[in-house]
């Protein structure tokens, strides 16, 4: 189930080639991508997103306290 | 019932809003209180008698039996810190009680390093009308009372 979440957001990223680095920060998952503009917003907020900022390629995705946890699960995939 | 959520730091209480990150401005991950720190090295106290749930060197959950978790962020963008600075007294996991020690941190030193100390207490996933008797705009010294929170 959590995998599963895991394996949306991903999508949701772009796909494990367009990750760069994924790393948690407490509330939110920092994220690095070869490319920030394939980043689908409505999908992460159906999963669950508080919000995403975006900087160029680095996008934010804040989904929690649950950050550490779903940061592994992608690293687990990638 | 509620929980008394206590300031983790001495300093003076402010709103969420005067914080410089919307994922706290906004109360992306819930509504709180944000602290500005007194400007010296000094312990960081848990909010309430619980777990500890995560734990960073810039950044704690307590979460309670019945499901109250509170986020304390020492700092903006501290993660960039990369621990240097915070010295744990606690390891995930373990009980604490409100008042225990959890961190020790300078804020000045951390303000020197170029980011903002301020303190964002958070309660994790709570509706805005939930939280009764904030502190604002008032100084509190650790372990003070910043809200109360009502489930």
């Amino acid at each position: 189930m959590a995998d599963e979440k895991a394996q949306k957001i991903l999508e949701a990223l772009g796909g494990a080639d367009n990750i760069v680095e994924i790393e948690p920060c407490i509330t939110r998952l920092r994220c690095e991508l070869n490319d920030g503009s394939v980043v689908d917003e409505k999908a992460l907020k159906g999963l669950g997103a508080h919000g995403v900022m975006r900087s160029g390629n680095v996008v934010q995705v804040v989904v929690g306290p649950e950050a550490d946890t779903i940061a592994s699960d992608i690293e687990d995939l990638l | 019932m509620s929980v008394r959520v206590g300031s983790p730091v001495a300093g003076r209480a402010v709103a969420l809003a005067a914080v410089p990150d919307p994922v706290f401005s906004q109360a992306m991950v819930g509504p709180g209180v944000a602290v500005e720190p007194v400007r010296s090295k000094s312990d960081v106290v848990s909010p309430l008698d619980g777990t500890v749930v995560t734990l960073h060197p810039h950044a704690f959950v307590v979460a309670n039996g019945e499901g109250a978790a509170v986020l304390v962020h020492l700092g903006i963008d501290t993660v960039k810190r990369k621990g240097e600075g915070f010295e744990l007294h606690v390891v995930k996991g373990e009980q604490v009680q409100a008042g225990q020690k959890i961190v020790t941190w300078d804020p000045a030193e951390v303000e020197a390093a170029g980011f903002a100390p301020i303190c964002p207490v958070i309660a994790l996933d709570a509706s805005a009308d939930a939280l009764g008797d904030l502190a604002q705009d008032v100084d509190v010294a650790a372990n003070d009372a910043l809200f109360d929170w009502s489930r």
